[in-house]
């Protein structure tokens, strides 16, 4: 069994009620997890409150996994993160600073483009080793960290038409790169 | 000859890809949010390419996201949570009511043996009765309503106990498996008189009467909203 079909199989059995395949899918993916609301939102207390939160919800939603059509994974990170992402901005934490000098367009592409060998990237990773490296790294602070608009233009000291417009750009370039 | 008030488009714009991305990471302004949810709806290819970013981006976060191990307590209070919930359910509450009916008989009959509370002159001619025993919740109240049917009327006797700081105190019909409704809101005073509707009178009989406590002004959603501090069974008198 994969790692993926075996969080399928556990959220099957927790769509059931069965509490025992529930601790186990808590055991499985809560580190990760936690390793996502800790990244948004830089408290151990507030993380801890998210996922506890998400894990209600997903003993209360988990009938509702099969017809969404996400990936085991996938549908655990999507809620973990826009649970993150909501309390981070109920709580408007202000954004962790960027360097106006990482933001010149012309940055070159990161060292990660070079690291990696290009057998096993994955083509996400791939995709944003090919965006000049200040743009890859703000649609990373607004995926990962949960930046907003707002949060990003803050953090850059660039209007946000402007950071809208280069977080566009970036996103078509991936989207075209990704369909390639 | 081109057109100076249209600002230039760029490649970008009006591409439901994009839109779908920044969707995916909450990117968009609330208005725009709430248009592209309303689209989705109807477009399955939007929520495709959603569900694809969704995934695409899932994979940074399983790639460049470290583990890190929450505290024991987090299992610990979830179990708790979902598995030994201690706030009990509207009807869990009510259902002991039997149990203290007996104590808060006596404690009534003493309080007012004792001239604690003295009977208005004009009390009700009671045909049915309840005595509100407390709930774990409702400690020291002691309750009693009168109905008298004839004149559509209940009488309200806190003999003992008040509502906490801030709250006052609803009393709520529950006949059968309906949902609670209110009857009012108890008078700060020992006594109060409340008239009934004769719909109302007549789910009365067997019916049970409970006290729970709302903010002023009384529960804002027409249900039960705070604990359940007394409750017991309408009998004839």
């Amino acid at each position: 069994m994969t790692p993926n079909e075996e969080v399928e199989n556990l959220i099957a059995r927790v769509a059931m009620g069965d509490r025992s395949a529930f601790n186990r899918l808590y055991d499985r993916t809560s580190a990760k997890l936690f390793g996502v609301c800790l990244r948004v939102l830089n408290d151990r207390a507030e993380a801890e409150e998210v996922l506890q939160d998400v894990f209600v919800t997903v003993w209360n939603k988990a009938d509702s996994y099969r017809v969404n059509g996400y990936s085991p994974m996938t549908w655990l990170i999507t809620i973990t993160r826009n649970r993150a992402v909501d309390r981070r901005r109920a709580l408007r934490l202000p954004p962790i600073p960027i360097e106006t000098a990482d933001l010149l367009p012309d940055s070159k592409p990161g060292p990660e483009a070079t690291a990696v060998a290009a057998a096993d990237a994955r083509q996400i990773t791939a995709c944003l080793d090919e965006l000049p490296r200040a743009r890859a790294h703000l649609v990373r602070r607004a995926y990962l960290d949960g930046d907003s608009y707002a949060d990003l233009s803050e953090a850059t000291g660039v209007n946000l038409n402007t950071i809208r417009t280069w977080l566009r750009r970036s996103l078509l370039a991936l989207r075209e790169c990704l369909s390639r | 000859m081109s057109d100076q008030t249209t600002p230039p488009i760029d490649p970008e714009d009006d591409d439901d890809r994009v839109l779908a991305a920044e969707y995916t990471l909450g990117l968009l302004p609330d208005t725009e949010r709430t248009a592209f949810e309303a689209r989705m709806a109807s477009d399955a290819d939007l929520r495709a390419e959603v569900i694809a970013w969704h995934e695409q981006f899932a994979t940074v976060i399983l790639d460049e996201v470290d583990e890190v191990a929450p505290s024991a307590q987090v299992a610990k209070r979830l179990q708790t949570r979902l598995f030994k919930p201690e706030k009990r359910s509207f009807w869990q509450q009510i259902w002991p009511y039997g149990l203290g009916g007996v104590a808060a008989a006596l404690a009534l009959w003493l309080a007012v043996s004792s001239g604690l509370i003295t009977p208005e002159e004009d009390a009700l001619r009671a045909d049915l009765v309840a005595e509100l025993a407390p709930t774990p919740d409702g400690e020291g109240l002691v309750i009693r309503a009168d109905v008298d049917t004839s004149r559509g009327a209940v009488q309200v006797i806190r003999a003992a106990g008040t509502p906490p700081e801030g709250r006052v105190f609803e009393l709520w019909l529950i006949a059968g498996d309906a949902a609670p409704v209110s009857l009012g809101l108890l008078r700060d005073d020992t006594s109060t008189i409340i008239d009934l509707p004769q719909e109302v009178l007549a789910l009365m009989p067997g019916a049970v009467l409970a006290v729970s406590d709302e903010p002023p002004g009384g529960s804002p959603t027409g249900a039960p909203t705070g604990a359940v501090r007394a409750a017991g069974q309408l009998t004839s008198s």
